[in-house]
Formats: C-alpha cells, sequence, structure tokens
C-alpha cells in the first residue's frame, strides 16, 4: 500500500511539476481526424439505416428520429451547463447517441417514450459516468433498455405494422390494418382505407417453435411421427428477401439488412471500426444458432428436442432456419452501430474479437431459452459490463521485440 | 550492388511528407547574421574554457575553448569575427532546452578557407584502431544528434558494449527533415569515408548505410564507395517510426534493445550522416566541426531548404520568424525558447503553428495509440496509468520500452500529449527506482 501512495504523490507531483504539456509538447503535427469527424462521420454512416427506415416505414419514424436526436442535444447541453462541466467534442456524440437510440426504437413510438429515452440515455447512461470516454455501458442501449422496461407494452406489442408497397414514405405507420393469408410484401397492396399490413414480426413467429404448447412442429418438414397437427416453421415465415430488403416489422433502423452492412462496411473501411468485432459476433451468433437445441413442448407431455438445428432436416433446412433466426433480429444494427460504440467496447483487436463473440453467444442464448425481448441490446450491455475485465486480460503484451514483417522481394 | 531492399515492422504510420522543394534543393550557405553565440557545453556538463578574451579577434576554424574534462570538447570558431563577450545560450537537450555560456562573437566576415594542412601523404588506412581514435578525440566532435555526447566518449561506450555493427542512420521520416538525406545525396563519398572512419576507429564492425527506400533514387553515387569501405547499403520501409534508433537496430539486426536501454546495450552503434560527414573533415581534411546542415521551413516560412549553418546562430534569426518554432523533427522536437541556438543537434528549425486547443480532453478508448505503436504498447492503458499515478504497473506494462516516436501523440483523435504522459511516467519510475534503492540500504 505504501508502494501505491508513494506512487501516487510521485506522479501528482510530477504532473504538478512538469505540467500535462498541455498540447505543447511534440509531436506538434496531428492527423486530421479528430473525435468530432469520428462520431459525425459515423452519425452519418447511421443515416443509411435512417434513411432506409424513414422509406420503408413512413414519416412517422422520421418524426421519432428528430425528436429523440433534438432531446439528446438539448439534454446533455443542459446537463453540462448544470452541472457546469466543459462539453467535449462539441455535440456529436449526443447526436450520435440520440440517432443511434432512435435506431433501435419502433416506428410507431410515442414521442413522450422517444424522449423519455433520450433523457435516460444521456444522463443515466453518459452524463453520470463523466461523459464521452468514461461510460460503461453503450449510452443509446441504456435508454432503450429503460424504455423497454417503463412502456413494455406499448413498444412491444404482438403483431407490428408494416407500410405496403405503395405507401412507402408517404405512408402513416398508424393506419395499418390486420390482413389474413400474409404470404410476403412483395406484391400485396394496402387494404382499402389503410396503408399497410398488421403482422407478426419474423421473431414472433420464430419463438412459436418453442413456446408452450408450439405453433409449429418442425424446421420444414412435417414428421411423421408429429405431435399435433401443427404446420412447420418456415412455411409460416416471410419471403428471406422480405428480411434482406427489411421490409418486415421491426425498430426503425434495424431491418434493412444490406444498408446495415454496406453502412458498416464503410465505419470498417474509414477504420472506425475494426472487422473483428462485427465478424465475430455475427459468426459466433450463427454458430450457437446452429448447435443450441431446441425443445418443443407438445400438448399432452409429447415433446421433440431438435438436437442439432443445422442439420437435423437437412443442411439446406438448417441453413435457412438460422439465417431467418439472425436476419429477423436486430443483430446487424447491433453489431456494426451499437457494439462498436468505442468507449464500451475493449481497446485491443483481441479483446474485440472476444467481446464480439461474447455478444453473439450472449444474445443468441437470451433469444433461444429466455425469449427476451431485445436479446442483442440486452447482450452488447453485458459485455459492455465485462469491457474492464476484458481490457485488464487483453492488455497487448510487449514480445521481446518489434515484431517484423517478412522481407518484401525487390 | 544496389540498396538491398528490408522488410518493415508492424505498427507505425505513413506520415504526410511536406518535403516538396527540400528533397531536391541543394544545401545553401545560410543567410548572413549579425553575432553568434557559440555554446561551450555543447553536450552539457561542465563548459570549456575559453581561450580568448573579449575584443580579441579570433578566425574561422581557430580553437576558441579548450575541454575542461572528458565530457566537454574543444570548441572552434565556425566564423571570423571579435569576441565581444561570455553570454548564455540555450542549447536543446533531451529533456528540454538548458543554458550554457556562449562565447558571443560580432563583427562576422566571410567564412574564410580552412588553414589547416594536412601532410600529403597521409591516410587514415594507415592508423590503428587507438590512433584514430586518438586523431579523433582532438576536433570537438560530438555525435551531433541527442544525446550529444563527445565522440571520444561515445566511442568509449561502445567499445564497451562490443558493439559489431555499426548503423548510419539516414532515414528521416520527420515530415520537412531532410538535413541528412541532403548531406548524403551531395556528399555521399564523404558521409560513407566517414562511416568507415569511424567504424576503423570502433574496431571494424560490420556497416549498414540504411535510407528511406523512397530517397534511393537520389544515393546512386554512394553504392560506389560504400563498396569500397565495405559498407552494406540497405533501404527501409518509409513508415515513420522505421528511423527510430531501436527500430531499424531491430529490423536490421532482429537484436531487441533491453528494457530502458538504447541499441549500444544490444551491440549496435548507431550514427547520422551528419557526424559521418564531421569525422571525415576533420580527420582527413582537418576542418573541425564548426558547420551543420539544417533544414528551415513550415507554415509561413519565405525561404524553405538546408542550409549550411554555423553553430551558433539563434534560432529565430536563422528562420527569419519569432514565434512558433519548432526546434528539431515535428513529431520528436522542443518548442523553441527565445535565444535558442543552432547546437550540434539541431537537424531542423521549423516554424509549426499550432493548431491544437489546449483545452484538457480525454481518451475515448479508440485504439489507435495502440495500433500504430511501434513497440507494440498498450498505449491507452498508459494513459489510464498515468492519470491515476501507477508508475509501478506501468512499468510492468512496458512504459520503459518506449522509443518516444510520438506516433500515439499523433494520431490520438483527443488530441491527448500521449508522448509526453509516457515520457513522464519513464521519468517517475526513474525518481521511484533511485528512492528504492537509496531506502534499501541501510
Amino acid at each position: 500500500m505504501t508502494g501505491a501512495t508513494s506512487d501516487n504523490t510521485l506522479a501528482a507531483q510530477f504532473t504538478a511539476s512538469h505540467g500535462d504539456g498541455g498540447g505543447g509538447g511534440a509531436p506538434f503535427l496531428h492527423a486530421p481526424e479528430g473525435a468530432r469527424t469520428i462520431y459525425l462521420v459515423t452519425a452519418c454512416a447511421a443515416c443509411g439505416p435512417l434513411v432506409a427506415g424513414t422509406v420503408l416505414f413512413g414519416w412517422r419514424s422520421l418524426v421519432v428520429v428528430v425528436v429523440t436526436v433534438l432531446t439528446a442535444a438539448a439534454v446533455e447541453r443542459l446537463y453540462y451547463r448544470i452541472t457546469r462541466t466543459p462539453a467535449l467534442f462539441g455535440r456529436s456524440h449526443a447526436y450520435l447517441t440520440g440517432l443511434l437510440l432512435a435506431l433501435t426504437l419502433p416506428p410507431f413510438t410515442p414521442w413522450y417514450v422517444a424522449m423519455v429515452a433520450a433523457a435516460f440515455a444521456i444522463i443515466v447512461g453518459k452524463a453520470i459516468f463523466g461523459g464521452v470516454g468514461h461510460f460503461l455501458w453503450q449510452p443509446a442501449l441504456v435508454g432503450r433498455l429503460a424504455v423497454a422496461v417503463m412502456f413494455s407494452s406499448s413498444l412491444q406489442p404482438t403483431s407490428w405494422p408494416v407500410l405496403s408497397q405503395n405507401r412507402l414514405l408517404v405512408g402513416d405507420i398508424g393506419r395499418c390494418r390486420a390482413v389474413d393469408d400474409y404470404r410476403g410484401w412483395q406484391g400485396r397492396l394496402a387494404p382499402a382505407g389503410a396503408d399497410g399490413f398488421v403482422i407478426a414480426r419474423p421473431e414472433t413467429i420464430l419463438a412459436g417453435l418453442t413456446a408452450d404448447p408450439p405453433t409449429f412442429c418442425a424446421l420444414a418438414y412435417r414428421p411423421a411421427d408429429s405431435p399435433s397437427d401443427k404446420g412447420p416453421l418456415l412455411r409460416g415465415l416471410p419471403p428471406i428477401n422480405d428480411l434482406l430488403l427489411g421490409t418486415t416489422p421491426g425498430g426503425i433502423g434495424e431491418t434493412c439488412a444490406v444498408v446495415i452492412i454496406a453502412a458498416g462496411v464503410y465505419l470498417i473501411y474509414r477504420g472506425y471500426v475494426k472487422w473483428q468485432l462485427p465478424v465475430f459476433f455475427v459468426l459466433a451468433a450463427w454458430m450457437t444458432t446452429a448447435i443450441a437445441p431446441i425443445r418443443l413442448a407438445g400438448a399432452g407431455g409429447a415433446s421433440l428436442t431438435i438436437w442439432w438445428p443445422l442439420t437435423v432436416e437437412g443442411l439446406d433446412v438448417g441453413v435457412t432456419y438460422i439465417h431467418y433466426q439472425l436476419l429477423g433480429s436486430e443483430l446487424l444494427l447491433a453489431a456494426f452501430f451499437l457494439a462498436t460504440e468505442m468507449t464500451s467496447r475493449p481497446v485491443t483487436t483481441g479483446g474485440q474479437a472476444l467481446f464480439g463473440a461474447g455478444c453473439g453467444i450472449l444474445a443468441m442464448l437470451l433469444k433461444l431459452y429466455l425469449a427476451a425481448p431485445i436479446p442483442f441490446y440486452l447482450a452488447v450491455l453485458g459485455m459492455n459490463t465485462l469491457t474492464p475485465l476484458i481490457d485488464t486480460v487483453f492488455t497487448r503484451r510487449w514480445r521481446g521485440r518489434i515484431s517484423l514483417r517478412t522481407a518484401r522481394t525487390p | 550492388m544496389l540498396f538491398r531492399r528490408h522488410g518493415t515492422f508492424s505498427g507505425g504510420i505513413g506520415l504526410p511528407d511536406e518535403k516538396e522543394g527540400l528533397v531536391d534543393g541543394p544545401i545553401l550557405p545560410a543567410p548572413r547574421c549579425p553575432r553568434l553565440l557559440v555554446p561551450l557545453a555543447p553536450c552539457g556538463g561542465v563548459a570549456a574554457r575559453p581561450l580568448v578574451s573579449p575584443g580579441q579577434r579570433v578566425y574561422q576554424g581557430r580553437k576558441i575553448a579548450e575541454a575542461a574534462d572528458g565530457w566537454g570538447v574543444d570548441v572552434f570558431a565556425p566564423l571570423s569575427g571579435v569576441v565581444k563577450d561570455i553570454g548564455i545560450a540555450n542549447l536543446a537537450g533531451q529533456e528540454g532546452f538548458v543554458s550554457c555560456p556562449a562565447i558571443e562573437l560580432e563583427d562576422l566576415e566571410a567564412p574564410q578557407l580552412p588553414t589547416v594542412e594536412m601532410p600529403l601523404d597521409f591516410d587514415w588506412r594507415s592508423l590503428e584502431p587507438a590512433m584514430m581514435e586518438e586523431r579523433l578525440a582532438g576536433g570537438g566532435l560530438t555525435t551531433q544528434r541527442l544525446p550529444v555526447l563527445p565522440l571520444a566518449a561515445w566511442l568509449e561506450r561502445a567499445r564497451s558494449c562490443r558493439c559489431d555493427t555499426l548503423i548510419a542512420n539516414v532515414v528521416e521520416g520527420q515530415p520537412y527533415v531532410t538535413s541528412d538525406h541532403r548531406l548524403l545525396a551531395e556528399s555521399g563519398k564523404e558521409v560513407v569515408e566517414g562511416l568507415a572512419i569511424i567504424g576503423r576507429a570502433m574496431g571494424n564492425p560490420r556497416m549498414v548505410l540504411a535510407v528511406d527506400e523512397r530517397r534511393t533514387g537520389h544515393y546512386r553515387r554512394v553504392i560506389g564507395s560504400a563498396e569500397n569501405h565495405d559498407v552494406v547499403c540497405i533501404a527501409v520501409s518509409h513508415k515513420y517510426p522505421a528511423g527510430a534508433d531501436i527500430v531499424l537496430a531491430s529490423l536490421l539486426t532482429r537484436r531487441a534493445a533491453p528494457q530502458g536501454g538504447d541499441t549500444m546495450d544490444a551491440g549496435v552503434a548507431v550514427v547520422n550522416a551528419a557526424v559521418c560527414h564531421a569525422v571525415r573533415q576533420w580527420a582527413v581534411c582537418g576542418q573541425p566541426p564548426t558547420h551543420r546542415v539544417v533544414t528551415v521551413a513550415g507554415d509561413g516560412i519565405s525561404h524553405p531548404g538546408n542550409y549550411w549553418t554555423p553553430l551558433g546562430v539563434s534560432c529565430a534569426a536563422l528562420a527569419g520568424a519569432g514565434d512558433h518554432l519548432v526546434h528539431g523533427g515535428p513529431m520528436t522536437g522542443l518548442r523553441c525558447v527565445a535565444d535558442a541556438v543552432v547546437g550540434p543537434a539541431t537537424d531542423a528549425v521549423l516554424r509549426i503553428e499550432s493548431d491544437v486547443s489546449t483545452a484538457s480532453s480525454q481518451c475515448i478508448r479508440c485504439g489507435w495509440c495502440v495500433d500504430h505503436c511501434p513497440v507494440r504498447l498498450n498505449v491507452s492503458a498508459l494513459n489510464d496509468d498515468f492519470e491515476l499515478g501507477q508508475v509501478r504497473h506501468a512499468a510492468r506494462a512496458g512504459s520503459m520500452r518506449c522509443v518516444e516516436c510520438g506516433v500515439c501523440g499523433y494520431v490520438c483523435p483527443a488530441r491527448l500529449p500521449l508522448r509526453h504522459r509516457v515520457r513522464q511516467l519513464k521519468k517517475a519510475l526513474a525518481v521511484i527506482g533511485e528512492e528504492t534503492v537509496m531506502g534499501s540500504s541501510p
């Protein structure tokens, strides 16, 4: 203890006597990209899913986004004004947090829910920890979790609306009507007097496999000794194209896989995201789904356990099942935008790979066995908690020599 | 034989070059200046004893001060002039500028040709290492880089460390700095001969001339004389800290310097082109090292270029501007104080207007410093250690390995002075180490 104390006093002496440099020491040149650039460019990349969400879910989702972003910025300004702390990097991080939070919210979120979420994100998620660089959990997800708990009934309805293809962008997500015999989004026009349909989310349909009693009897084929007369799972789902294009119910920025991946690749290209984190996230989720056994509880004590979902009914069926599980969730937004928040992820590359893998495994376990409402966000928050530990274990070790690369041929 | 290409290392960064016009421009004579402050203790330590008195007229190349002990060097007059007084000059050291006594020269005249004659049949190849060292000891030669040491002391250390490799480091990776590059491009033969002379004084080690792979086109004339003197020419990566001594020695010899030590502890001696040139001029022509090449460039400099500058010129006079001056390269240099003069280690005087606001910021844990560190340090964790004052923890994490290249501070998006902070950790550890030693003794 005395050693630690003397260390502390010495460091304090050194800091006091030599100053902190104050930016006055070498190097005198700096790379052009500052923290503000990072946050603003990430926000620009997040505008990709935002645009996709606005088109797919109509103008109401844009209202949700604007309310969330403005509330986040206003709350941050207010907080720093009251506590008289200097805001760092402008308010760029508040904008980014508000935008990411809005992307996770459903398009029909009431305005007050969006405001509460933004306030929670900024105050509880970020400001009380000391602002940018000090928070433990991704602030946007803290806000999302808060409203998921407080307003669970209005944010987690059993069936969700989606606009029809002739009412994109201009349609009102509040004027949707239930339809029967919904077989896919493409080619289906809205019923008269409405802008879209109200249908079950893919993850709700998938959860029907393991519900008690299950709604489905198998993945794709009805086995001969079926415990019930229910149909197979994959026939109850919309075509996979709907999930890739995002024309399926979900959060504003969660659904459009193509755009999220494109924006994520841009972030990787800019160097703001290391590819290891999202790739290990997705791979771990894929592997977990492939090997996690599912138990179908039938009425009357009959039960069927699918031990090996990847191959139980053939590889093609298994792969399709896994892709529905992954694309019908918030996986991609979490992997590319939320888990990669710089402050709450580990620093080293190895740590980030472990972090991503942990997120993927934890999320699929939460989803398959606990039927948690927002499993991927919960998993990211859970792994954020472990980030300091991962940082301690995965600190980069000096390997005794400068690591050399092989000589090039002339 | 051409320049052999060599592998690279992990980490590092490609810096903006900022060398247009400097790479190809010739070395120019320095602009006339009204007075010189010739430092008497260019290596620190005890100042040399002046041999002249105020009012006396001195001539270029004459000894004006005599070394007081083994850690000082003789001082020669860079230009002819009249001694005005013994003044104070600020010289750059490793930790910052230090004041030392200096002879103030006025009424400077146009340079004269050196008058020291060598016997016509003199050939340095005939000298034994010990005689060569004796010859070099008298010339007031220094290592001409930080830390500045008398060449004699440097040679003694090299011999006691049993250095078997001698590297001439002409890899100038920092933006703007081109003084060694121009010296090698224009006087390559002399530089290589000087390298061979230093090698002879060390006892015939392996000799390597390491240059930047992007500049090999300028050095074609060097190759022939390098072959004559058994010097291997190697072109290393353009990536920035390839020119840091420890990184370069590790690249070329695969030997790591011990923690907190330098390359000599690993048996590798590193010199630069300036000292090779000075050694050759002294050993063969008898010209003392009174000048050196200094790069003058930067924001708002009207006359960028490399200048053959007498030691003792004020940096402000050389740059033609008084503010925002940086002594040395932009990655590792020092902010100039007033009355800073050109010393033996001054390779550049730059004018860089600082764009960094001094508002305190905090780490956002982007990890870029970790990705770019050439010695694979977790700089982000070291920054945490600095903020928490955990000096010993930082030492266990390898803070003493830091080569102080400045890449971490360059890439930091929060603009934290990371290089400075790791230096503070190293200094604090040195203090703690001394205290521990003192406390343990009864």
